[in-house]
């Protein structure tokens, strides 16, 4: 019964959901479903957000490891919050929109997430560098091919790459470096992503099929 | 406040910047930051868009959103331990919604629109026009024929990579390394642009050095 | 004079007045429009500039719930006159016989001569007229009959699109039941997925724990589907070594989902007692603050294995190569194309694609699962096949302009494009 109602509802919904492709009237069903997700969400958010308050509480409560930091966590949450709900210094009181410039919600968004957001995003240029390095060292062909492809790609994309190939006459203008980033991007890359999207196409009917039919329940939980 | 923001900026960059290092007290009290206000900055964004937004201004028009606020109700009944169970009907609408809504998409846009993009005359510039396609043309024709074609023998499952088969196999392998090493050496100067624009921050907005 | 003569005299002034308002009114009368008063005053001449449109049709628009009627008119002969004084049109529309309203302007000329009108119900009947529009006054055409939108209850525009899903859901089906029956498959060794024990096993013999991380995406992508999925099998495999896992999410309903996966695994596994609500944690939905939370987490409790699996952003790279500063075993996958290369340069496994789809049937080993993966190769053996035939029968057509060449190829461009 705890495992027969559920099994019913997915079947059900997915089965609504496939064929409403082919019934005009029921051609807005996907956007409605997309409706009571988002208002889902804000119920789920009520768990998670709990979720993160027990855990920083518990944390501060029985001293554990780093337990300063949740105070900072809780603050940031708190403070967020009470900037949102109650539209702390918007200029245009309770009715504006909750992101109007001036708001403390505003400033907390532009003084404090974005500078914290653009830096971890930064990080990539790091990270890059140091895959690469490794990558550099290639143990096979498939790693080898993943190198020269990038290395042409990324030259082609700076004045270097026409530096280095601007000797190569017109008539095998191909082998220049920018136009061979090109043709890659246009050619083999294409076929390799062609071959990969209709993978995940098949994979993802084959997942979907499964879940509907009841095949895959493991998210079910078990009886209890 | 401008200088405040700059400032409260600086401290966070340099924080985070920090972790490259190796973690330590600032980059913790960042991320302690990082989590705390963008946690709450999005329960705000929910409530006023989700909750207030769409339902509340919503429902008069379209009763049928009292649906998703049931649903929603029903979950935190996980909260009740007897009836917690009950929890499990909004996730199990979620996953069929989710599978049923994305099934048919795929098979449009990744099956379908796919296959039809593959399928092009190797000799010609179109059906019809006669040999006029050049060397170059039919050379890369021929390798997005060859290259998909092979892609699609690799991903085979129930048949072992051996002998023609597998050669085949090895061949859309190498298609796909290709195509990964175009993804990744294209994306390299855009990460190097972010890296920038945070450095232009520093010296440029805080410390006021370059313009 | 005779009397008659007298009385056709005094006539004449009228008869002369008919006879020019006859005249004046031909052209109006030949394109069928009521002339146009209501800026000018009856006893003056009517000045017209330019002709209305003709030709107005209304049809209802295909396969769709009743909410759309084309609308196509012949532009005004002006528009051919070098001194067209045309600028523009205006689109009326009066619904159930009702007054006539402005629905649209279209404030050019030679752009376009057709109009969806999107706002239709069905069960209601719609008339429209289309004005030629000057500086000074509009033409109108004549007005269509009354048409109500019809709703259809079948889109025959997507039967090849229908027939496409029952053939590659009916091969998957198929397979799963014959499967069933103990008929024995192959599947070909996925190498990531035949190292999950073995990483498993090693955080459990370093006693350090292990890190799923589902994605940043929530329940509404399927790739979020599959890994908690596999995260069934995963929890599985740890109840049995009894090793510690952390699972930080992004999405509040993730957690949910997740809790409920792993606690069923561990009670499957014998060993409910040992299920704690604390393994899956909600950090915050926000992109970069989940990575800052996920890297501490990684250099403070250096798991032994992380697993990467789900929708991944930019974000990807900078978890891996986090992972890999700790020394932990990665497996990652993901249907992310842009994210793959760097999952491939950074972790020691990684699935491709459709094989994140297939890695929850193929760790099961159950033959129903299995056959879903056979069934999936029913699909690639089709487009495979379709490839080579459209490309065959394209370069035929193309080159040698074979005639049952161009009718295949005809056919499969119409059977696989998407309207």
């Amino acid at each position: 019964m705890r495992q027969t109602i559920p099994l019913f509802i997915t079947f059900f919904i997915g089965i609504l959901l496939i064929i409403a492709v082919f019934i005009p009237p029921f051609g807005e069903l996907g956007e409605t479903f997309t409706l009571f997700f988002d208002i889902m969400a804000v119920f789920a958010f009520f768990l998670g957000g709990g979720n993160l308050l027990r855990v920083h509480i518990n944390k501060l409560r029985n001293k554990k490891p780093d337990w300063p930091y949740s105070i900072v966590t809780l603050s940031g949450f708190g403070l967020m919050l009470a900037a949102g709900l109650f539209k702390i210094n918007n200029p245009g009181d309770i009715a504006a929109a909750v992101d109007t410039a001036g708001s403390l919600f505003y400033f907390m968004f532009h003084a404090a997430m974005v500078p914290l957001g653009s830096t971890m995003y930064s990080l990539l240029a790091f990270f890059v560098a140091s895959a690469s390095y490794r990558a550099f060292r290639a143990k096979n062909r498939e790693a080898t091919l993943l190198l020269i492809a990038a290395f042409i790609i990324l030259l082609g994309r700076t004045p270097f790459g026409m530096y280095i190939s601007g000797w190569i006459p017109d008539e095998v203008s191909l082998f220049q470096i920018p136009n061979l980033a090109v043709w890659i991007m246009n050619s083999p890359n294409l076929a390799g992503q062609r071959a990969i999207m209709i993978g995940i196409g098949l994979g993802v009917i084959s997942m979907s099929l499964r879940l509907i039919l009841g095949i895959e329940r493991s998210y079910l939980g078990g009886d209890k | 406040m401008d200088h405040v923001s700059v400032w409260l900026g600086a401290f966070l960059t340099l924080g985070i910047l920090s972790f490259l290092y190796k973690d330590n007290p600032w980059y913790k009290l960042c991320e302690a930051i990082f989590v705390g206000a963008s946690a709450g900055y999005w329960v705000i964004v929910l409530w006023w868009d989700n909750l207030v937004g769409k339902f509340y201004e919503g429902v008069g028009d379209d009763p049928a959103l009292w649906v998703g606020m049931i649903l929603g109700v029903l979950m935190l009944v996980r909260l009740i331990p007897k009836v917690g169970w009950i929890s499990r009907w909004p996730l199990a609408f979620i996953v069929g919604a989710t599978s049923g809504f994305w099934m048919m998409n795929y098979l449009g846009s990744n099956i379908i629109e796919q296959v039809g993009a593959t399928i092009m005359p190797l000799l010609s510039t179109q059906v019809g026009a006669g040999f006029d396609a050049g060397v170059w043309m039919i050379l890369s024709r021929l390798v997005v024929f060859v290259g998909t074609f092979t892609g699609l023998v690799y991903f085979f499952f129930s048949k072992e990579h051996k002998g023609a088969f597998g050669t085949t196999a090895r061949v859309g392998i190498f298609f796909i390394m290709i195509t990964f090493g175009a993804s990744f050496g294209y994306t390299v100067m855009s990460r190097m642009s972010l890296l920038i624009g945070r450095i232009d921050f520093i010296l440029g907005d805080w410390l006021g050095l370059i313009n | 004079m005779s009397y008659h003569s007298r009385r056709c005299l005094r006539s004449l002034p009228t008869i002369t007045a008919i006879v020019s308002c006859l005249l004046l009114a031909l052209p109006f009368y030949a394109s069928g429009q009521e002339p146009v008063t209501d800026s000018v005053p009856a006893d003056t001449a009517v000045v017209i500039e330019a002709a209305p449109p003709t030709t107005v049709l209304s049809s209802d628009h295909k396969y769709d719930d009743g909410d759309q009627i084309n609308l196509s008119w012949v532009p005004s002969i002006d528009e051919t006159l070098k001194d067209s004084k045309v600028i523009g049109y205006k689109i009326y529309r009066a619904e159930d016989g009702g007054e006539f309203e402005l629905l649209a302007e279209i404030p050019d000329v030679d752009t376009t001569n057709a109009y969806a009108d999107q706002e239709v119900e069905h069960g209601h009947k719609y008339a429209y007229y289309v004005a030629s529009v000057t500086e000074t006054g509009e033409y109108a055409s004549l007005e269509t009959m009354p048409l109500e939108p019809e709703r259809e209850w079948l889109d025959l525009n997507k039967a090849y699109l229908f027939i496409m899903a029952l053939i590659i859901s009916g091969a998957v089906i198929i397979y799963v039941e014959t499967a069933k029956r103990g008929k024995e498959l192959f599947v070909r060794k996925i190498a990531g997925l035949e190292a999950i024990d073995d990483a498993v096993g090693r955080a459990t013999e370093m006693g350090r724990p292990v890190l799923f991380i589902p994605g940043i995406h929530d329940m509404d992508d399927v790739q979020t589907l599959a890994a908690l999925t596999i995260l069934g099998r995963v929890a599985r495999t740890i109840a049995d070594y009894d090793t510690k896992i952390f699972m930080p999410v992004s999405r509040s309903l993730v957690m949910t989902a997740a809790r409920e996966t792993i606690k069923s695994s561990y009670q499957a596994a014998g060993r409910p007692d040992a299920y704690n609500d604390d393994m899956v944690n909600y950090v915050t939905d926000e992109q970069f603050g989940y990575v800052a939370a996920v890297d501490g987490i990684m250099v403070r409790e250096k798991p032994a294995t992380v697993f990467l699996l789900g929708a991944f952003f930019a974000e990807s790279l900078i978890l891996a190569e986090t992972g890999n500063s700790v020394g932990a075993i990665q497996i990652a996958g993901t249907a992310r194309p842009a994210q793959l290369p760097f999952f491939i340069a950074a972790c020691d496994f990684t699935l491709i694609g459709e094989e994140l789809f297939a890695a929850s049937a193929y760790l099961s080993g159950e033959p129903r699962q299995l056959g879903s993966l056979k069934g999936q190769d029913v699909g690639k053996a089709i487009a495979m096949v379709v490839i080579i035939g459209g490309v065959a029968t394209a370069t035929l057509a193309g080159a040698w302009q074979m005639g049952f060449a161009e009718s295949i190829h005809g056919w499969l461009m119409e059977v696989f494009s998407t309207n």
